[in-house]
């Protein structure tokens, strides 16, 4: 009755309803910084009196957005490639170990997703200060490796868990190397997984806000950082077009991870 | 044969787990510790730290700010994605799937230009006031950024999705047939909502709503872009305490105050899983 769409009666309508008004709450920001990014309005006054693409020409003219773009293309693919290894070495043990404790570890591993990232960011700062790792890419890689390692852990090991060991051992079985088996069977047998933690610890890193303004000095700062400190001066329609781009980005990792799951489903 | 693919002809499986392993101990767990510590260190050895965080009326109101927003932001995204969640997994998948697709949008959007775009919004000029304007809800513009009023819509937008995933999951594991049981004794729509989809759903909304509010808690950007200066959270005081004052005591105590919290709440909703596994 009310688990059957077609029996609600008029509550299927209200139910609908309410669910469009969300969809439009969820869709509708956004596709507004889309529109604002090509209108000339710089009091970003909606419907813009005309169109441009003034804000791209600017955006693309400032040498400090493409640098800081560059930079946080550099650290989210350096993250992407440790966390989907350290992940992966970590899940393995986590799905095929057999020593205690661990539930306790899994648990531990994922604390850093669990906590506030501002604490995470204020104590690695205060890290970074002693070590001297504060505003190079170093520093950022390690302080974004630390938030997407958990997301990674969980991605692949969900995939270990689906796989049959029993497979790798019939591999072994057949004269291949405990190594070669997990290289040859295992690996192309969860890559989905690894794929999919691959693009969540791209745009984590990508992303991040707030470990990157900790970690930011004048010189080395991420795209999220740049938007941070224009942010805080004003509103200026240049941030839409920084935007409406990432958004872009955003939609076709989005589509190339729906084909990595329908290529999964096959 | 059989004893080498034992796991003990391959050691316990600890090791590959060795690099994770530094890596969080080395960056987080001891840094982290080193944070916290310096709140009972700082300028001097003692609570006083504490003492002036809990003791005085700003600091208070910062942590009455930061639970009144977290509440309400919860309470609002409960009362959104229970219907939402609900309506998604009885929908035909062709509806249900688009409107996925515009949820995972939204949760992957970068999250300063979503605020960027409330902070547009909402504006003294902004869209939202001149439509509440126009239709005769209000004769001037109402302050909606700068205030608790402009963090609680940026969070509540920013918090949505992970409310509704977890909360469809368990609605979606629902038996139909214990609804429709339900009808044949004789159970008008409105009982059967109160008395049997909203109890077998409450786990999910438990949960989802345990990890709203621990979310908002600790949240920094949106408050700290619509919230203004006169209006902390405990996490830009955290911000301010080491940034700006350069007062690591200060800052380590209110890091450990929320810590805290935030632990609580995981435990809370750790046993409220396990009895619910039971």
């Amino acid at each position: 009755m009310l688990l059957d769409f077609d029996k609600l009666g008029a509550w299927k309508w209200i139910l609908s309803a309410i669910c469009a008004l969300m969809a439009l709450f969820l869709l509708l920001p956004i596709l507004f910084i889309v529109a604002l990014s090509f209108g000339d309005s710089r009091w970003l006054i909606f419907p813009p009196p005309n169109w441009t693409l003034k804000w791209y020409h600017e955006l693309f003219a400032d040498p400090r957005w493409l640098a800081a773009a560059w930079t946080s293309a550099r650290i989210a693919l350096i993250v992407m490639v440790l966390s989907v290894a350290l992940g992966l070495l970590a899940s393995l043990a986590l799905t095929r170990g057999t020593f205690k404790g661990r539930a306790v570890l899994r648990a531990f591993f994922l604390t850093p997703m669990v906590l506030p990232v501002v604490i995470i960011a204020v104590a690695l700062y205060a890290a970074f200060l002693r070590l001297g790792l504060n505003g190079t890419l170093v520093g950022f890689v390690i302080a974004h490796l630390i938030v997407a390692l958990p997301f990674s852990i969980i991605t692949i090991s969900g995939a270990l868990e689906t796989f049959d060991p029993s497979i790798e051992d019939a591999a072994i079985l057949c004269g291949a190397s405990p190594w070669e088996a997990r290289f040859r069977v295992t690996l192309p047998a969860i890559s989905h997984g690894l794929f999919s933690a691959a693009i969540f610890s791209f745009l984590i890193s990508w992303d991040e806000v707030v470990l990157a303004i900790f970690m930011a000095s004048p010189t080395l700062q991420t795209l999220p950082v740049k938007v941070w400190a224009t942010l805080r001066q004003d509103l200026t329609p240049v941030i839409a077009a920084a935007s409406t781009l990432l958004v872009g980005l955003t939609v076709i990792l989005m589509i190339v991870a729906a084909l990595i799951r329908k290529g999964k489903s096959r | 044969m059989l004893s080498y693919l034992s796991p003990a002809r391959r050691g316990s499986g600890l090791g590959t787990a060795l690099p994770a392993l530094l890596l969080l101990l080395a960056f987080f767990v001891i840094p982290v510790a080193a944070l916290l510590s310096r709140s009972v260190t700082e300028p001097e050895l003692g609570l006083h730290n504490y003492k002036t965080l809990l003791g005085s009326a700003t600091y208070l109101q910062i942590f009455l700010n930061t639970f009144m927003v977290s509440a309400v932001v919860t309470l609002v995204t409960v009362l959104i994605a229970f219907p939402v969640s609900w309506a998604l997994a009885i929908m035909p998948p062709r509806l249900s799937s688009t409107i996925f697709a515009i949820i995972l949008l939204s949760m992957w959007t970068n999250l300063l230009a979503r605020t960027y775009a409330w902070m547009v919004l909402l504006q003294q000029t902004g869209l939202v006031n001149r439509i509440l304007m126009s239709i005769g809800v209000t004769e001037r513009p109402l302050q909606l950024t700068n205030n608790l009023v402009g963090v609680t819509i940026g969070m509540v937008y920013i918090m949505l999705p992970f409310m509704i995933l977890p909360l469809y999951g368990v609605i979606r594991k629902i038996e139909p047939a214990v609804l429709q049981a339900a009808a044949l004794c004789g159970a008008s729509k409105t009982q059967a909502l109160c008395r049997i989809l909203l109890p077998l759903a409450a786990p999910g909304i438990a949960s989802g709503a345990l990890m709203v509010f621990v979310m908002s808690l600790g949240y920094f950007v949106t408050p700290a872009l619509l919230g203004g200066t006169s209006n902390m959270m405990v996490a830009e005081l955290i911000v301010q305490q080491v940034q700006s004052l350069v007062n690591w005591g200060m800052g380590g105590a209110a890091a450990f105050v929320l810590l805290v919290i935030t632990l609580a709440i995981y435990a809370l909703q750790l046993r409220l899983f396990e009895r619910e596994a039971r």
